[in-house]
């Protein structure tokens, strides 16, 4: 169970959020496979029901726990300490940014922010030093993913670039 | 084969040290890289190993196959993300002797173990190549279906701390496994609509998400992985190599572990997560301190790295022996092959006896180079423990998303893989087990497949599980697994009493 309180009892709140995510999902499993042939069912109906049984046996834990007043329902364990908490959940929103924005910009300069503004939020004082580390890693990576290995990730500005310069050499 | 013709065929293999050499190194690296598994690394090396003779493509792939097995272990005790899925046992042992400040011990733990089972396992395999190949007929889906529960009754055992979180924690793993179509009809199955999903949870993004990109969130709460004072203390040479021969303390655990990988690599599809984890749980139901497992205990480092490396070798017997790939690595390998018109089964060690065994022989010798090699660097790869987060962090996630998008090349392999971050990230902050739930979705769709099969084969008749001697006789050994820790527990706890003497 998570962090004790000062008063002694235990924070559960975010201990629910594993078990009440997986009843949530396999009721929606349930209703997926809810008009195939039975055959098909079988093992669909038994990993949920598996599941769901022993989120119960939590629950009702939990439940008497509660009713001894041993427990109580907080979610602050789940965000870490206060200390950088804002910088953290910035980081969090940064990766999704990462996500919609690397299919356009491409490894490099999606990388390259990245690494400036993560290493800035997860705690980094120096703007120089960021930009000096987000440069030579991302293209470090660059030249080992890319180049080297050559995976398809998506290609952006600065691959386009660095292509027409290399095509014009030949 | 007779002493002179396997010394004939060691130092063929040793001539290839050009070729074995760089693929030690890129083994290794591509190992450490979650992602970049062996198979993936050999894929993309492919022209490379068509355009060569066979032997020198076999001794390519077959050496960068065992680097990177080891070089798994790296990154799963410095930053606690296993660089491949038969590494994730390592982590939680070897990740908090990272914490401890003790990660050059760890380093030195891994690579002693993976590299002497290595060798055992390979001699062995040499001398029992035509017995252990029988091993794969005698296992069908009823068998497989009693060691895939094996694997589930592990998931209990690991989250020792709260069984029942383990156990959600599992379950949940083998519900998320089962998403994408189903076995019999192809219809998709808790996919949300997402048709990326249809073929299953993609394992790459999973063990990227679920390990890297949680512990990169994690992270950021301090500031470095090992504590303050670790940051001046990097080990002497004399330290380092009274670290490695300390390791060797351990022979008795790597023997039996690495022979346990050996045999379980010989089953097609079990594979080296399996292996190792059932390997750490062994070494833990018989250790004298059961209790230390999980806060940092060499053991618990020793085990599942000799498991996880005993599986490399035992993954080539079916394919050489029947013509199956044990694993996806030897399933690539068997393409390189076929490529080169090499036959498979009986006739391959009709036709070319010397191939046969030097595939095995190149492993040896692989693992021979390594020794020399790479123990030196367990003095310098612990240094990254004393890194600051705010690089480590988000490198971690910038360049583990390249790795999760490698396998399959589709976009929403990424979003997969920060979804499993998010999903991991509350596992960890609230006690749930993450190497519980990637056990549950790597067994989950092998589990359903040997399940329904039996199934269809039995007509609907459940005693099928009960019907053949090998099944019972797991059954009874997965039973004594189950009970054996509570029942050793309970026994020392009222020993300590004074109940019993």
């Amino acid at each position: 169970m998570s962090d004790d309180t000062p008063s002694g009892r235990r924070q559960v709140g975010s201990d629910l959020i594993i078990p009440v995510a997986g009843i949530a999902y396999a009721v929606y499993y349930v209703y997926s496979v809810w008009d195939f042939p039975p055959e098909a069912q079988r093992s669909g109906f038994f990993l949920a029901g598996l599941l769901v049984a022993l989120c119960l046996i939590f629950f009702v834990r939990i439940g008497i726990l509660a009713a001894r007043g041993r427990v109580e329902l907080e979610f602050d364990a789940l965000l870490g300490p206060p200390r950088g908490r804002l910088g953290r959940l910035g980081f969090v929103a940064l990766i999704g940014a990462y996500l919609l924005t690397v299919g356009t910009l491409g490894f490099t300069l999606t990388t390259f922010s990245f690494l400036f503004i993560g290493s800035l939020l997860a705690g980094l004082k120096s703007i120089r030093r960021a930009a000096i580390f987000a440069a030579t890693a991302s293209l470090a990576g660059w030249l080992f993913f890319i180049v080297l290995l050559g995976t398809r990730f998506p290609l952006g500005p600065f691959e386009a670039l660095v292509n027409m310069v290399t095509s014009s050499w030949r | 084969m007779n002493a002179t013709g396997l010394a004939e065929l060691f130092f063929y293999s040793a001539s290839m040290w050009w070729v074995i050499i760089p693929a030690v190194f890129i083994g290794i690296l591509m190992g450490a890289i979650p992602g970049f598994a062996a198979h993936n690394t050999i894929i993309m090396l492919l022209p490379l190993t068509l355009a060569v003779d066979v032997d020198v493509a076999l001794t390519f792939m077959v050496a960068l196959y065992c680097a990177s097995h080891l070089g798994g272990g790296i990154p799963a005790i410095l930053l606690n993300i296993p660089g491949t899925g038969g590494a994730a046992a390592t982590t939680l042992d070897g990740y908090p002797m990272s914490q401890q400040g003790k990660a050059s011990k760890a380093l030195a733990l891994s690579f002693v173990a993976s590299i002497s089972a290595g060798l055992l396992t390979s001699a062995v395999t040499l001398f029992m190549l035509q017995y252990l190949s029988q091993v794969g007929f005698y296992i069908r889906s009823v068998e497989m279906v009693v060691v895939m529960l094996f694997g589930l009754a592990l998931i209990a055992a690991i989250a020792a701390k709260d069984m029942i979180k383990g156990l959600i924690a599992g379950a949940l793993g083998l519900m998320l496994g089962a998403m994408g179509a189903d076995h019999i009809y192809a219809t998709p199955r808790g996919t949300f609509g997402i048709l990326e999903l249809f073929d299953g949870v993609p394992l790459v993004p999973a063990l990227i998400g679920l390990f890297a990109i949680s512990e990169a969130l994690i992270m950021l709460e301090t500031r470095t992985v090992a504590p303050a004072g670790a940051a001046r203390s990097m080990p002497t040479w004399t330290q380092t190599f009274r670290e490695i021969a300390g390791a060797f303390r351990h022979w008795v655990l790597m023997i039996w572990t690495s022979l346990l990988g050996l045999v379980i690599g010989v089953l097609p599809g079990a594979g080296a997560s399996i292996a190792a984890f059932v390997a750490y749980q062994q070494a833990r139901v018989f250790s004298r301190t059961p209790e230390k497992f999980g806060t940092g205990h060499e053991q618990g480092v020793v085990a599942p790295e000799a498991a996880n490396n005993g599986v490399t070798t035992g993954t080539l017997v079916p394919l050489l022996a029947i013509g199956v790939p044990g694993g996806s690595t030897a399933a690539v390998m068997m393409v390189v092959l076929q490529f080169h018109g090499v036959p498979f089964g009986p006739r391959l060690f009709v036709q070319d006896p010397l191939l046969a065994y030097g595939v095995i022989m190149s492993m040896f010798v692989a693992y021979v180079f390594m020794l020399v090699t790479l123990f030196p660097l367990t003095r310098y790869l612990s240094r990254i423990t004393v890194v600051a987060n705010y690089y480590m962090a988000p490198m971690i996630v910038a360049f583990t998303l390249v790795g999760a998008f490698v396998p399959r090349n589709f976009m929403a392999d990424l979003t997969i893989a920060v979804v499993f971050g998010l999903i991991g990230y509350v596992a960890r902050k609230t006690g749930y087990n993450v190497a519980a739930i990637l056990i549950g979705v790597i067994l989950g769709p092998l589990l359903e497949r040997s399940f329904l099969l039996s199934m269809r084969i039995s007509g609907g008749d459940w005693t099928v599980f009960f019907s053949s001697a090998i099944g019972n006789i797991l059954w009874a050994l997965l039973a004594v697994t189950l009970l054996a820790s509570p029942s050793i527990s309970l026994l020392r706890r009222m020993r300590r009493k004074g109940d019993i003497y």
